[in-house]
């Protein structure tokens, strides 16, 4: 193709290059999106932000929640229905379980030990509950700490049936 | 390009991946004229830039462990997700060519080119459109490069990482792709006239 480009001098073809080029940038300056598109844009990340949140949670973030909710559960049917025990002889069963550290104790069992024991993936949820709970199930309770919480941890089995409970304070 | 601290747009980076949503805002407020315009100059159109762009900030948001910073800063990791979408269309078309055989004058070349071109009015200045559409009309592996390097600001080095060639491929194509578009420019009479201030001086 013969523009007639060939007859100039290559440093001025190239000025003259930069300087069409320098006009367009300039022009593009103007040009920029949709302002609705930043609005779209940022509905689709709160979207993807939340699917994200839901996803990183621990597949066992409901255990807790479970747990404060099957002692209180059981706690107050224990209340509604208490069981008729023997004078002498202990109300619950209680067995303790191989500890790496320290032993913070027996559980009390709320299932038969032998349903326990065939437990093959049982999980030990922490969870607090009202002290004055202790006394209604005919524990000994020091009377300056009844409005203080009592630490305790449940035993869980693979379903959610809560199978036994270990007072640690 | 001078150097660039990449630690702030990094650090906005780390705090989008983590669902901050003022950290997309930012990252897109930074960043959306340099894809749209890009995107402009590549598609020819202003509604399929627009669709680029929304595309390319999708791609961010939701595929962001693919930006790599040890490659480039995150304008032109942008670039090259924005330049992949935009081929999508064209993307036979260019990749059946060899980009040797796009040098200038090869036969056939202007009148398919051209074909494909745009006709949308983009800019207001009468020049600059016409220095588009002479643009748009050189060999699409030529017309990256000028856009990457002459209009988008990007190094040498980011621009070989946007199109996926080496910083050698980047100088020739460059070459040749501002000769293409000298030739455009010269035949639509635009070659006349002062350029920039140093020739002038």
């Amino acid at each position: 193709m013969n523009t007639g480009n060939d007859t100039l001098h290559p440093a001025v073809r190239e000025a003259r290059l930069a300087g069409r080029l320098d006009e367009l940038k300039a022009a593009l300056a103007a040009a920029t999106p949709p302002a609705r598109l930043e609005d779209s844009l940022v509905s689709a990340f709160r979207v993807q932000a939340g699917r994200q949140r839901r996803a990183a949670r621990p597949l066992l973030w409901w255990m807790p929640a479970l747990a404060m909710v099957a002692t209180l559960a059981i706690a107050s049917w224990m209340v509604r229905n208490p069981a008729v025990q023997p004078a002498a002889g202990p109300a619950f069963e209680f067995f303790t379980v191989p500890a790496a550290g320290n032993d913070p104790g027996p559980f009390m069992a709320l299932k038969p030990l032998d349903r326990i024991a065939l437990e093959p993936q049982a999980t030990v949820v922490a969870t607090e509950f009202p002290r004055e709970m202790l006394a209604q199930w005919g524990l000994p309770v020091a009377p300056e700490r009844v409005g203080e919480p009592v630490r305790a941890e449940m035993l869980f089995s693979a379903e959610g049936e809560p199978l036994a409970i270990r007072i640690l304070d | 390009m001078p150097p660039w601290n990449m630690q702030p747009e990094l650090t906005l980076f780390a705090r989008m991946r983590q669902g901050d949503e003022e950290a997309f805002v930012e990252l897109y407020r930074r960043y959306k004229d340099a894809v749209y315009r890009f995107a402009l100059l590549r598609t020819g159109s202003a509604a399929q830039a627009a669709d680029v762009t929304q595309e390319t900030f999708l791609h961010l948001m939701t595929r962001p462990e693919q930006y790599d910073p040890a490659r480039g800063c995150v304008a032109a990791w942008l670039c090259g997700v924005a330049r992949n979408l935009a081929r999508r269309e064209t993307r036979s078309r260019e990749d059946a060519m060899d980009p040797d055989d796009l040098a200038e004058g090869a036969p056939g070349l202007t009148e398919l080119v051209v074909a494909d071109g745009p006709a949308e009015r983009l800019l207001a200045s009468e020049t600059a459109e016409q220095v588009r559409a002479a643009l748009a009309a050189i060999a699409p592996h030529y017309r990256d490069v000028l856009i990457l390097c002459e209009l988008s600001d990007l190094s040498y080095a980011e621009a070989a990482q946007v199109c996926g060639i080496d910083i050698g491929t980047v100088r020739s194509r460059l070459s040749r792709g501002r000769a293409q578009l000298a030739d455009r420019l010269s035949g639509l009479g635009l070659m006349q006239g002062p350029g920039r201030a140093k020739e002038a001086s």
